[in-house]
């Protein structure tokens, strides 16, 4: 294999991998202040998606206008699943919950099959995402290059957030004691709802950046991506922010890396995020930036 | 007197349609689940032809029996237990899958009902079973014509092949094109594996691009080659690409965007340049009733399947018995069908024409026909 | 100990294995083939319901494993059940190892070495996820069904890729199954109400509490997990021998679905919940199917909307879970609510 195609599979891997750890933080965050593994969330980022698409085909929206869209209806979105069918659950048993969270997933996945049909549809997209820049031999489209950059920037926000503003403060006290959030005379529902408004965002971000690099949206897109968000978060170390990141991009280039070297191994791709997590469930349950949630900090 | 024969031919008449009954068919067919937009596409031609032509020679229905198979196997086994011991059908259509289908003949076989499947391809599923039957070209054929094509007609001589190592369509085609281009002199240099609902072949296209090869031949469905033909272009692979018809859809293109400009695809048949008499009455019928120009090859697969099975029962004594049907669906020869003249052998395929097509300007347009 | 009320219990129990017995001679002699498949599924199912629920239920740890552990019950018995002339026409992506061809058993050891295959790997798959809190079981287990999958399609040279087997012979009948159905109940039933059965529920109740008492959660949760697993292999062999062919995407998510809606509707932590969950969930599976076709809403003609099936059941699930978690029979079995009839209400 010679240097561009080497290049090429790195700028891959962090592309890949980006788009996994968009959707790993929301996974993190959300169990980091409700111990819950929000099934639905991979969902959240095929709605993202194709509110993406409904805004460009249908709404005839410019790029940046349907992105907007997308954002904005998937956290509305992950808002009123919390309201809706967490909240009433807060004090039940938490396998009610998790039940619950596998409904809310199958309802999304299913609503948008009766309604938009399971055909995929192509994604329009703006053909200055789409142009390919002939950089020292290396082609790469537009779209793989801005999205670790954007992931990046949003990465930044997400941690000035956390660490330097009340409410990110909150969200970081009911990571650690929901009950002494309450005493102190914080609203832990409304916390709680800001994290899922958050989580959702970001996994719409995902959600468009798949679209514009796969160019096509079909319901069932969320299903394996979620899972290996999810598992990539606990690589990384549940409830750390940073952790998400960290494991989002190591499977991210796992996948694309070993496929490049070994193209034999190319019907295994999927099995590598689980089988990362088996070995981090082995040998440090915590995951990589070690994060103990009984003292869980982001 | 003249009054007694008109009151005697009337009382005949009237007596011989209460005789005329409603036999039932069965259709198993994929209507929700994954494959959902497929089947009922194929459902689509099936009850269009039903409409077009509900009776037989003698005067009896024909009812269509549907049950939605969900693309499931189970499912599947169910409806065609139900439709043979609870509907009693004479004959069933479908299904979808070559992997369901081969569940629907498994169970019809025990019970000596017919099957016709309108559009599974894989050669397997006729092999030693008495009655299954399809009206769909096999796999092999498809695979040689595409071999034959590229290496006569298009003078290329070597070829990458990608396979969807998850769907049994995919293992069919690919086997059935090597097999075929090696015998005709070209030599496929690498076979690259992928499994469906991958989105990424930057690593596929990648090695594609180092082999060089003069062609490239994805046997699999549009979802994956549209992205792998995008993502080709994005590395500045440019190669003469082929498909079978598992792209012969209008998602296909929309999908592939200007990347597939040039594509190549086999196809049953092209509503363009229909090739029987029938064809063009169904393509009329179909364009009065839904406005739409263009008919899907599924669709005029699924007439044909109902259409041979309702020859086969005009050609019985008995339209009840089901294997008197299976006889003549076996004997059925230079039948004239919606998607061209079908020629049954007493295997139980279909010996029929296909087309190849290629994509211009955002549409498939004919390019050639290719005979058995 | 009222001993009136123990020979209640023991009449119960024989008349249910009588009850069983008969309705399976009955039903095999009366009713038309349509009917006898609905009940080998059902049955089938029980299976699978009354043990996913040991570990669901009855443990309290929510975990997604039927789909991978069901297939790889059916893939051994399927692989030890077709002849080798079968094996050796349908292998046509590759030729198959050596060792494929020559597996050969009979029905009973073919089903009991799919469950033996199946509970190993449990026990492998809780040494990593139980030594953690077992938040992670759901993952795990999903992932675990994945890579069953994957592998079956990616190993053809064992399991003939995405072919599937076929041609496998039709050992099921309702014998077979009812009657393992039966014992598979009887066998839940003891666990649960043996020392083992008590600490599982100790784990579900409070988790901490049962440590501070002594009890080996770690012990009692693989037990469950592995019992849940060694039946789901044994359920997966009589599937592949009611089916005769099986292929990797018949055991996706959506099977563990069904199950999951299965014993939520009969009440997690029940049996007999289990059961009437079977019996509501594939009657109404089918009963259900007018929602895909075009329905007269209040006089508004709709047009077919299929799939809507599965919308109505994920809705469904959601509405039990906030409405009325406790499903039919809540943690209760039906012995228990005799002895709440005769005590006169508690």
């Amino acid at each position: 294999m010679d240097l561009t195609m080497f290049m090429q599979q790195m700028i891959n891997g962090f592309s890949l991998g980006s788009m996994y750890a968009l959707i790993a933080i929301g996974y993190t965050m959300v169990y980091g202040v409700l111990r819950l593994i929000n099934f639905a969330h991979g969902d959240i980022m095929m709605v993202g998606g194709f509110l993406g698409y409904f805004g460009i085909a249908v709404l005839g929206l410019p790029f940046g206008a349907a992105v907007i869209l997308a954002i904005v209806g998937s956290a509305l979105l992950g808002m009123a699943s919390d309201r809706i069918a967490y909240r009433p659950l807060r004090s039940a048993p938490k396998i009610s919950l998790l039940i619950t969270a596998i409904g809310v997933s199958f309802f999304l996945e299913n609503a948008f099959n009766v309604f938009f049909g399971g055909v995929p549809r192509a994604f329009p997209v703006p053909a200055y995402l789409e142009e390919v820049v002939n950089f020292m031999g290396l082609m790469m489209p537009v779209s793989a290059i801005i999205v670790p950059i954007i992931t990046a920037f949003l990465l930044a926000v997400i941690l000035w957030v956390l660490f330097k503003t009340k409410y990110g403060m909150a969200i970081r006290a009911l990571a650690f004691d929901v009950g002494t959030v309450n005493l102190m005379g914080i609203d832990a529902n409304r916390i709680i709802t800001l994290v899922f408004g958050i989580g959702s965002a970001l996994a719409a971000v995902g959600g468009i950046f798949w679209a514009v690099n796969y160019p096509s949206v079909e319901p069932m897109m969320g299903v394996l991506v979620g899972l290996k968000a999810f598992a990539a978060a606990v690589v990384g170390g549940i409830g750390s922010v940073g952790g998400a990141v960290l494991g989002g991009l190591i499977i991210g280039f796992t996948e694309v890396v070993v496929i490049a070297f070994f193209p034999e191994l190319g019907g295994y791709k999927d099995a590598f995020a689980f089988i990362f997590l088996i070995l981090i469930l082995l040998f440090k349950p915590t995951g990589i930036l070690g994060i103990d949630f009984e003292k869980s900090r982001f | 007197m003249k009054k007694l024969a008109l009151l005697a031919t009337s009382v005949a008449l009237l007596a011989s349609s209460s005789f005329a009954k409603e036999i039932s068919v069965g259709v198993t067919m994929s209507m929700s689940g994954p494959l959902a937009a497929y089947g009922q596409t194929a459902y689509e031609g099936i009850e269009f032809a039903n409409a077009l032509q509900p009776k037989l020679k003698n005067g009896d229905t024909i009812k269509l029996v549907l049950i939605d198979t969900k693309g499931d196997k189970v499912e599947s086994a169910n409806a065609a237990t139900r439709l043979i011991s609870s509907d009693k059908v004479v004959g069933i259509i479908g299904e979808l899958t070559s992997t369901n289908t081969a569940q629907v003949m498994a169970i019809a076989e025990k019970k000596q009902i017919p099957v016709i499947s309108p559009v599974a391809t894989n050669d397997k599923l006729t092999e030693q079973k008495e009655f299954a039957n399809r009206v769909c070209f096999t796999d092999s054929f498809q695979g040689a014509v595409v071999a034959n094509y590229a290496t006569k007609d298009l003078k290329l001589k070597t070829a990458v092949v990608v396979v969807d190592q998850a769907q049994v369509y995919s293992l069919g085609l690919a086997k059935a094109f090597v097999d075929a281009f090696t015998k005709a002199g070209g030599k496929v240099v690498k076979e690259i594996k992928v499994s469906s609902g991958d989105k990424d072949f930057k690593a596929v296209v990648s090695q594609i691009k180092a082999a060089n090869p003069d062609m490239l031949f994805l046997p699999m469905y549009h979802p994956e080659v549209s992205m792998i033909a995008r993502q080709a272009k994005q590395i500045g692979l440019v190669k003469p690409m082929f498909s079978g018809d598992g792209v012969a859809n209008q998602t296909f293109i929309d999908l592939g965007g200007d990347a597939v400009e040039g594509y190549m695809f086999t196809d049953f048949f092209d509503y363009a340049a229909p090739p029987t008499q029938r064809s063009k009455d169904f393509i009329a019928a179909y364009a009065q009733k839904t406005g739409k120009q263009e008919v899907n090859s599924f669709v005029a697969l699924g007439a044909d399947a109902y259409n041979v099975m309702l020859d086969a029962m005009n050609r019985c004594a008995n339209p009840e018995d089901s294997i008197c049907i299976n006889k003549e669906i076996k004997a059925t020869a230079n039948f004239e069908g919606v998607s061209g003249v079908i020629n049954m052998d007493k295997t139980g395929n279909s010996t029929r024409s296909a087309v190849i097509k290629v994509v211009q300007n955002g549409k498939a347009v004919y390019k050639a026909t290719v005979n058995p | 100990m009222n001993t009136l009320m123990l020979k209640k219990e023991q009449w119960l129990k024989i008349s249910f294995v009588a009850i069983t017995v008969w309705f399976i001679w009955f039903s095999n002699s009366h009713f038309d083939e349509y009917t006898i498949r609905i009940l080998n599924n059902i049955a089938i199912f029980i299976i699978l319901a009354v043990s996913y629920n040991l570990i669901n239920g009855v443990t309290g740890q929510f975990s997604l494993e039927p789909n991978g552990f069901v297939a790889i019950g059916a893939y051994v018995a399927a692989l030890l059940l077709t002849s080798p002339e079968a094996k050796q026409y349908q292998y046509a992506i590759v030729d198959p190892y050596p060792f494929v061809l020559t597996l050969h058993a009979n029905f009973v050891v073919a089903l009991l070495l799919g469950g033996a295959f199946a509970a190993t790997l449990a026990a492998c798959l809780s040494f990593p996820v139980f030594r953690v809190r077992g938040d992670y079981l759901a993952i795990v287990t999903l992932g675990f069904g994945f890579i069953i999958k994957i592998l079956a399609i990616n190993v053809p040279e064992v399991t003939n890729g995405s072919l599937g087997i076929n041609d496998i012979p039709e050992f099921s009948n309702l014998y077979w199954t009812g009657g393992i159905a039966m014992i598979a109940v009887i066998v839940v039933l003891n666990i649960i109400n043996s020392k083992f059965g008590r600490a599982m529920k100790a784990v579900r109740d409070d988790e901490d509490a049962a440590i501070a008492m002594g009890v080996n959660t770690f012990k009692a949760k693989t037990l469950a997990f592995c019992t849940s697993a060694f039946f789901e292999g044994v359920g997966g062999g009589l599937l592949a021998a009611l089916l005769t062919s099986i292929s990797p995407d018949l055991f996706d998510f959506f099977f563990t679905f069904q199950l999951l809606i299965i014993i939520v509707l009969g009440g997690l932590g029940s049996t007999t919940g289990a059961i009437i969950g079977t019996v509501l969930v594939m009657g109404g599976s089918e009963w259900m199917r007018f929602l895909d076709e075009p329905m007269n809403l209040l006089g508004y003609e709709t047009t077919a909307m299929p799939g809507m099936r599965m919308v109505v059941f994920s809705l469904g699930l959601i509405l039990i879970m906030l409405f009325a978690r406790e499903g039919v029979m809540g943690k209760r079995e039906l012995t228990d609510l005799l002895k709440w009839r005769r005590k006169g209400g508690k």
